[in-house]
């Protein structure tokens, strides 16, 4: 099968890095939310359980941010600043959240 | 807060097994059913739900879209440039759900609900493509091939300014009711900038994701993210976004139109007698 045509601008290259992100944060998260779970449930395991249950949600959360920050090294060794812009933005408002986790937890 | 038990596990497992299934069909991302559910039936307070709701969200998007990157049909660029005011509305609006009653915004919301589903049912014939495999789609426009008709579909995006708009919106209702924010987004790109349908909806459940980590990295730092009970909601949600993405490809753009109309009014519904108490 030939490769189809890629809509102007977006690189085949993005796609597939930007999958491999999604993918791999997926399968992290996913390992570690449904170990936590049985562990916690069917074992009873308390200390272990509650450890791999908020790792888990720790890389569901921070599988996004990944992508981001992988898109705008993408973009940047594309030379599209344009776009590297926007994605850098979009970065620096997950930090602004993050920021603003930190205060509401009473850490900053 | 409950303790967590095999039982209240495997009920939020299930709730978000159909809610996952049902949001990849339609790509709202699940947190309609969800937090009505949780917060409506199991009882939970609304922040507790709509975090729980957001980490399913999180998960649909990056199950979904890493199944579907490789095929064209997310326009990234597009999804990339509308992150920018989706992830500043989700911002405020995880800031805004710590403080503010949310009873005036969610009459709002089946208000806008409402008028959206009217529009999507009035449009169900209009295509919003271009079937010239030659034509350029522009900077921000995109090109897939759709299996049904076999055809390779070209569109371009119109109206920008009110794709960025309805993306603000989008993202900041997202963080303060723990939905995903396709139900805002998909209807207006449809409808007003062009995007057909599928693409529409990929290109929505690709930006989810950033969206609702926006939001829930602040529920979760205010401790509002119980993580077995979002881990067990995850779970079933990716099982459920599995299997409506296989069937997903199978079914028509007009009937996922209608379906999506109908869930529409549902939620509006909901809003209302949520907000009017």
């Amino acid at each position: 099968m030939t490769p189809k045509q890629p809509p102007a601008g977006t690189s085949f290259k993005m796609e597939r890095v930007v999958g491999i992100v999604l993918r791999s944060g997926v399968i992290a998260s996913t390992a570690c939310l449904a170990a936590g779970l049985v562990l916690a449930l069917v074992v009873g395991d308390g200390a272990v359980a509650a450890f791999l249950l908020n790792t888990g949600i720790l890389v569901l959360l921070a599988t996004p941010v990944a992508r981001v920050i992988v898109s705008t090294m993408e973009y940047v060794n594309e030379r599209d600043w344009r776009f590297a812009a926007l994605t850098g933005i979009v970065l620096l408002e997950l930090i602004a959240s993050a920021v603003a986790a930190l205060v509401f937890n009473r850490k900053l | 807060m409950p303790a967590v038990s095999v039982t209240l596990a495997l009920i939020i497992f299930t709730a978000g097994t159909i809610a996952g299934s049902l949001g990849a069909l339609l790509g709202l991302g699940g947190g309609v059913f969800l937090v009505p559910f949780l917060n409506l039936v199991m009882g939970f307070p609304f922040t507790v739900a709509a975090a729980i709701s957001l980490t399913t969200v999180i998960a649909t998007s990056s199950t979904v879209s890493a199944g579907r990157a490789g095929k064209q049909l997310i326009n990234m660029r597009l999804g990339m440039l509308l992150e920018v005011a989706t992830a500043a509305g989700s911002f405020l609006g995880g800031v805004t759900a710590q403080f503010v009653s949310q009873s005036v915004l969610q009459r709002l919301f089946g208000l806008v609900a409402a008028i959206v589903a009217l529009i999507m049912l009035s449009r169900l014939r209009r295509r919003n493509v271009i079937l010239d495999p030659n034509a350029d789609p522009g900077l921000l426009g995109g090109r897939y091939h759709e299996e049904e008709s076999g055809c390779t579909v070209t569109y371009h995006v119109k109206r920008l300014p009110l794709a960025v708009v309805a993306s603000f919106l989008a993202g900041n209702v997202s963080s303060l009711l723990g939905i995903g924010g396709g139900i805002i987004k998909v209807p207006v790109l449809n409808a007003w900038c062009g995007i057909p349908l599928r693409a529409a909806a990929a290109t929505s459940a690709f930006m989810i994701g950033v969206t609702a980590t926006a939001g829930a990295i602040i529920y979760y730092g205010r401790g509002q993210l119980v993580p077995a009970l979002a881990g067990a909601a995850c779970l079933g949600v990716q099982l459920g976004s599995w299997g409506g993405m296989k069937f997903g490809a199978a079914a028509s753009s007009k009937w996922l139109k209608i379906l999506m109309a109908g869930v529409l009014f549902i939620v509006s519904a909901m809003m209302f007698m949520r907000g009017g108490r």
